[in-house]
């Protein structure tokens, strides 16, 4: 009791979430049932252990980074709106939305951000660079040990040097988005709604 | 109770007052609960214990499911309410009046209700959330009445706590079921009309119909819709579909129109049914329902398809941890497997069942009963594995077969389906391993599983994954499959991964290495003459041994290795040789994709060579044993003289009783088509055996000595000099390559060879792929082998051409042996078609054969034949080429696109400057709306459509801009039209450098 509001889906929610987000309703509503599923905690807010319990995240090498990209900043709770947020970025990209208003600004699944999103799995100290170490680290969760630490780092140099045009050794968002260029983002990044 | 079907009323009526009353007065709700049947308190106990156990399930519940559940409940507390007291028709007549009472008919209700509703939309929602938190209570669905219930809902579980008594009596259900499908779209959601039809889901709490009154309601449901609202949306469906009536005569761009299309399509899919009275909305609801599921009969399908490939999940196992290569031989063992099960089928099918079944029992006839002389060591296991003895007069064999024209009641022809089966193998071999060859990438393709798919995927939105430049950022970024959610894929996916980052280094270093030519020359020389020369002493060493083996053949107590000297040579040489060869290949140091084919190309040659030694020296064998065949002929002719001239010397009357010789004592001929195919069986066998003891002493004892010993060595046994065994495809693929050019060539002389090697298949399958698993390690130096399948094929190919000539010549051109087999007493083999012909089919038929067979028809038949080659291929020239232009153009469209997205400025700025020149000022607003996105400057390579607003407004503008001009223009006096040109040829020119003009 004495609870926040949070933890009831109500219709001025839903709408400011779908004015936030681009979700339908339909969309939000059943998102909502699968927050709740994942709240086991019941209070309306998740838990990083209750994204570890998805197993998709625990068995991914980048689990834990996808997971963190879901809480703000120096915060370990997650209510159904940041949750939302954050999904917001893998919601299609629809064909009617070409035309929408420009005054929204760009809307949370445009390429630009799936792919700053993508970046910031990547990026672990938040500097908006990918250097060599991060890149390493992330080999390390990707391949274990099969590879020698020699081999990883080459791969890692082969990396950047693959990617930096402007020979600072690291990859910035930019660049980032130059490699994955080709990669048809907006496909990948994207939750399928069965419906 | 009329008392308290009126309250319900009025409580209906005054619906927010009330609340706000009961709110005020929740302390003391309880003892005005009627008859305290049920108390308030009772049913929040109720509600907290059954919460924890309910929620869990509900929530992994599909909403349908959880609607039904709803539904249910409803129902079950309607029974349970039921039973108590007299309540049933008051509630009917509550529900009814109620129903009924904003207009009086239902057809009021539609048209009078909704405006009512929609204006008291606060009250109306209320009234809703007060029916979900009665039902809370009353169906235990707590979900939005977790541990914490928002204010909101405290509130409203106060009031439907206090409504609850009347709910006891009066089925407020149907009121604000109503309420609800009514207007789902309309009232509650009217601004998103799009998307309307599953937001039942918002309000799960929300009470569905009860059975028993479902029926009663389904009217009222389509009465439900007010007028007004239908009307407007009937408008607008027609609007719609005049859209789609005229949207060719829109002046938009292709792009746009498709869009617009498919929109108002849907729109008008989903609407259409809506409107209709009754049936035409359930329809559609039926409908949807159907199409989900088709669509996951279909997904479901897929599923089954792919698991019933068989091995399927063996070799992706085996893929993920050794690379495609690897895989790509198993892929290869499984397809051999597939033929040679149909080859199998044929010939016991159509052969050795036939004869087993409707021929002659054995015994009976001299060809299947084993000579007098050898009768005592038949049985004995050493003569059985040498396929002499019993083995030899069985099925298995060429010999066995009798020339009876016709076998059994069905009068089936054996000998003629003996000839047939032996050319259909070949024609069917040939049939499949051309088509496959050509057919064999694309299908690959289409049977990959998700990562490859995934793989796939990243190469196709690369477009090509050959010339892509970010090769490595590319696995480093997109390599992973978010969707895995299981352990042992997981696994499969970072050996996956592992593997494809290995390639890549490899790759590199190629690429990356120089070094002394002249030195890498002369060692791939000289590496080529050795293996020159290996080959050379092969093929010698073979010759000499098939020729001892001729003369050990007339010698009798043999040693074991005497006589199986010739296959223990050539297995070992099988052995040896392509160990040789590798590391003479190392001298070369190509690049493993072209060192493995290197290795196939002289591993190839080496088996080639020794078989056709083999073929060679067994030729030989052969007509030594037609010279021999030939003077038992003559003397087992002369001895049925003789008898024949006793027998009728003794009995004048009586002639052609055979002579009365036990079928074993018979004179016979050396039947050299059965000696052929026992060379083969016992070749294949003893392959078998090499191959599978290679495999466990090879790899397996070596990981077992490797694994164990290396606790108690001196030095690192798995990193030091044996190590474990890396998996060796050239051979392994040219051992299954030969083979089945062993069994091509003898399954004419072996029917049963066939299945032999159909269960050597199959037991390779599971043994190999154990043993990969098991002992080997990957490759070090891992490569890709996309390609490798289509090579395979190419051997298999020349090696069943090989295979064919041989037997082809003997069919042809030797004699059959006068005693045995199934031609015997033919001058030819084929002179089964001939008799065939002659006595089976109509007399005509004859004739049209015979002048088929004219040598006059036959040479402008093969003329033509080589006319339509020459022609299909110059076709396929074509295409070729066609494609090739094609593929070019696409890149030159992609590179024009990526130019596009990369100097969106400096376009922009083109554009710009060229609008500054136009005349007429409508190109004013082009400047400000420039500066009006700032942002996408920043991201000039966002793709356009995908990325959002600011390009896709910008385009619009540009569109808009062209527009106005050219009209502009036209309304423009004359004066300027030369300078109106320049624009309205510019116009065009940079809508084309925004979007390509060429579209």
């Amino acid at each position: 009791m004495g609870s926040r509001a949070s933890s009831l889906l109500r219709e001025e929610d839903i709408e400011e979430i779908k004015k936030e987000t681009g979700f339908s309703h339909s969309q939000i509503t059943r998102l909502y049932s699968r927050f709740h599923s994942l709240d086991k905690g019941e209070n309306g807010a998740l838990s990083r252990e209750d994204f570890q319990r998805i197993p998709e995240l625990a068995i991914n090498p980048l689990g834990d980074r996808i997971i963190n990209a879901f809480f703000p900043e120096g915060e370990d709770q997650v209510n159904f709106r940041g949750f939302m947020r954050t999904l917001a970025h893998f919601r299609p990209v629809e064909d009617n939305e070409k035309n929408k208003d420009p005054s929204s600004g760009e809307p949370l699944n445009s390429r630009n951000n799936k792919l700053l999103f993508a970046f910031r799995l990547y990026d672990l100290d938040r500097d908006d660079k990918i250097s060599r170490d991060e890149l390493l680290q992330v080999l390390r969760m990707m391949v274990g040990v099969n590879i020698s630490d020699e081999q990883l780092g080459s791969i890692a140099d082969r990396t950047i040097q693959e990617a930096d045009t402007n020979g600072d050794m690291s990859i910035s968002f930019s660049e980032f988005i130059k490699v994955l260029e080709k990669v048809d983002v907006e496909q990948k990044m994207s939750i399928r709604f069965l419906h | 109770m009329p008392k308290n079907s009126d309250i319900a009323r009025k409580l209906e009526e005054v619906g927010i007052e009330i609340d706000g009353e009961v709110d005020s007065a929740q302390e003391n709700s309880t003892p005005k609960n009627k008859g305290g049947k049920r108390t308030a308190t009772e049913k929040r106990g109720k509600v907290a214990a059954s919460e924890d156990g309910e929620d869990e399930d509900e929530d992994d519940e599909p909403p349908r499911g959880r609607r039904a559940a709803n539904r249910r409940k409803v129902a079950q507390n309607e029974t349970l309410e039921e039973d108590s007291d007299d309540d049933i028709p008051p509630r009917r007549c509550a529900g009814n009046r109620r129903r009924g009472k904003p207009g009086g008919s239902a057809a009021e209700s539609g048209g009078g209700g909704k405006p009512n509703k929609r204006n008291k939309r606060g009250g109306k929602k209320q009234k809703e959330d007060k029916v979900k938190g009665k039902q809370d209570e009353k169906s235990k669905n707590s979900r939005y009445a977790g541990k914490e219930p928002s204010t909101e809902l405290l509130f409203y579980t106060a009031v439907a706590k206090q409504f609850l008594r009347f709910s006891t009596k009066v089925d407020v259900s149907p009121l604000c079921l109503n309420s609800v499908t009514i207007d789902h779209h309309i009232c509650l959601l009217a601004p998103s009309r799009g998307t309307v039809h599953h937001s039942f889901i918002l309000h799960p709490s929300i009470p569905y119909p009860s059975e028993d009154s479902k029926s009663e309601r389904g009217g009222e449901e389509e009465e439900s819709m007010s007028e007004g609202e239908r009307a407007q949306l009937m408008e607008e469906v027609e609007e719609k579909k005049k859209l789609i009536a005229n949207i060719r005569n829109k002046p938009w761009r292709m792009k746009r129109r498709l869009k617009h299309l498919k929109e108002a399509q849907l729109f008008v899919d989903k609407f259409e049914g809506a409107l209709g009275k009754g049936k035409g909305r359930k329809l559609y609801a039926y409908k949807v329902m159907m199409m989900k599921k088709w669509i996951k009969f279909q997904r479901d399908f897929e599923n089954f398809k792919t698991a019933c490939i068989p091995w399927e999940r063996k070799i992706k196992e085996v893929e993920s941890h050794f690379g495609s290569s690897v895989a790509s031989y198993f892929i290869f063992l499984r397809w051999m497997y597939g033929m040679n099960l149909v080859l199998f089928s044929l010939t016991f099918g159509l052969v050795v069942i036939p004869e087993l079944l409707m021929g002659l029992p054995y015994g009976s006839i001299p060809r299947k009963t084993v000579p007098r002389a050898e009768q005592a060591t038949a049985m004995d296991y050493s003569v059985l594995t040498d396929f002499n003895g019993y083995c030899k007069y069985s099925a298995l064999f060429y010999g066995y077969y009798n020339n009876q024209r016709t076998v059994g009641f069905l009068k089936f022809r054996l000998p003629l389906s003996y000839l047939m089966v032996g050319i259909g193998t070949f024609g069917y071999s040939l049939m499949v391993v051309i088509r496959t060859q050509s057919g064999l990438p694309m299908s690959l393709r289409t049977q990959s599983t998700l990562a490859d798919r995934m793989a796939k995927n990243a190469d196709v939105g690369g477009g090509d994954g050959e010339d892509n430049e970010f090769t490595f950022a590319w696995k480093m970024f997109t390599s992973w499959d978010y969707l895995i959610g299981n352990a042992e894929t997981a696994d499969n996916k970072y050996a996956s991964i592992t593997t494809s980052f290995k390639e890549s280094i490899v790759d590199e270093q190629e690429n990356q290495k120089d070094e002394n030519v002249h030195l890498r020359r002369f060692l791939r020389v000289l590496a080529n003459l050795l293996i020159t020369c290996t080959l050379g002493g092969s093929g010698y060493l073979i010759y000499f041994v098939v020729k001892r083996s001729q003369e050990f053949a007339n010698m009798d107590n043999l040693s074991w290795y005497e006589k199986n000297e010739l296959e223990i040579i050539m297995s070992l040489l099988g052995l040896v040789g392509p160990m040789l060869f590798e590391t003479i290949a190392e001298l070369e140091d190509y690049h493993p994709r072209i060192a493995l084919k290197w290795q196939l190309g002289r591993i190839f040659a080496l088996f080639l060579g020794n078989l056709y030694t083999f073929l060679l020296a067994l030729f030989d064998e052969v007509n030594a044993k037609l010279e021999e065949e030939k003077s038992i002929k003559n003397a087992s002719i002369w001895f049925m003289q003789e008898y024949h001239a006793n027998y009728t010397a003794n009995h004048p009357n009586d002639i052609g009783t055979p002579p009365p010789i036990d079928p074993s004592d018979v004179i016979r001929g050396p039947c050299w088509e059965t000696t052929v195919g026992i060379e083969f069986v016992k070749l294949t066998i003893s392959d078998i055996q090499v191959t599978y003891l290679t495999i466990l002493i090879g790899d397996f004892l070596r990981a077992l000595i490797v694994r164990f010993l290396n606790y108690c060595w001196c030095w690192d046994l798995e990193a030091g000099w044996p190590s474990y065994g890396e998996f060796d495809i050239s051979g392994n693929v040219l051992g299954l390559v030969f083979n089945q050019g062993m069994i091509w060539m003898g399954a004419f002389y072996a029917p049963g060879l066939v299945g032999i090697n159909v269960l050597r298949l199959l037991t390779s399958m599971y043994y190999q792929c154990w043993a990969v698993m098991a002992c080997n390690v990957p490759h070090e130096r891992v490569f890709k082998a996309s390609k490798s399948n289509n090579f395979y094929m190419g051997l298999l190919l020349l090696i069943l051409f090989l295979s064919l000539l041989p037997v082809v010549y003997t069919i042809m051109s030797l004699p059959p042996s006068f005693d045995c087999g199934p031609f015997s007493g033919k001058e030819r083999m084929f002179d089964v078609i001939t008799e065939t012909i002659d006595l089976d089919l109509p007399a005509f038929m004859g004739t049209l054969f015979s002048y088929a067979a004219n040598p006059g028809l036959i040479i402008p038949a093969i003329l033509l034949m080589v006319l339509a080659i020459y022609y299909l291929n110059a076709v396929s020239e074509g295409y070729k080429n066609a494609n090739m232009e094609l593929k070019k153009k696409m890149q030159m469209a992609r590179d024009e696109e990526k130019n596009r997205r990369n100097n969106k400025d400096s376009t922009n700025q083109v554009l710009k400057d060229l609008e500054d020149l136009l005349p007429n000022r409508s190109n004013l607003p082009r400047p400000g709306e420039q500066e009006e996105k700032p942002e996408e400057r920043k991201a000039p390579k966002v793709k356009p459509g995908a990325a959002g607003k600011g390009i896709n407004v910008q385009k619009d503008v540009s569109l808009a801009l062209a527009n106005p001009n050219t009209r502009g223009l036209m309304t423009q006096a004359p004066g300027p039209k030369p300078v109106g040109r320049l624009p309205g040829n510019a116009g065009p020119g940079h809508k084309g450098a925004a979007p390509p003009p060429s579209h």
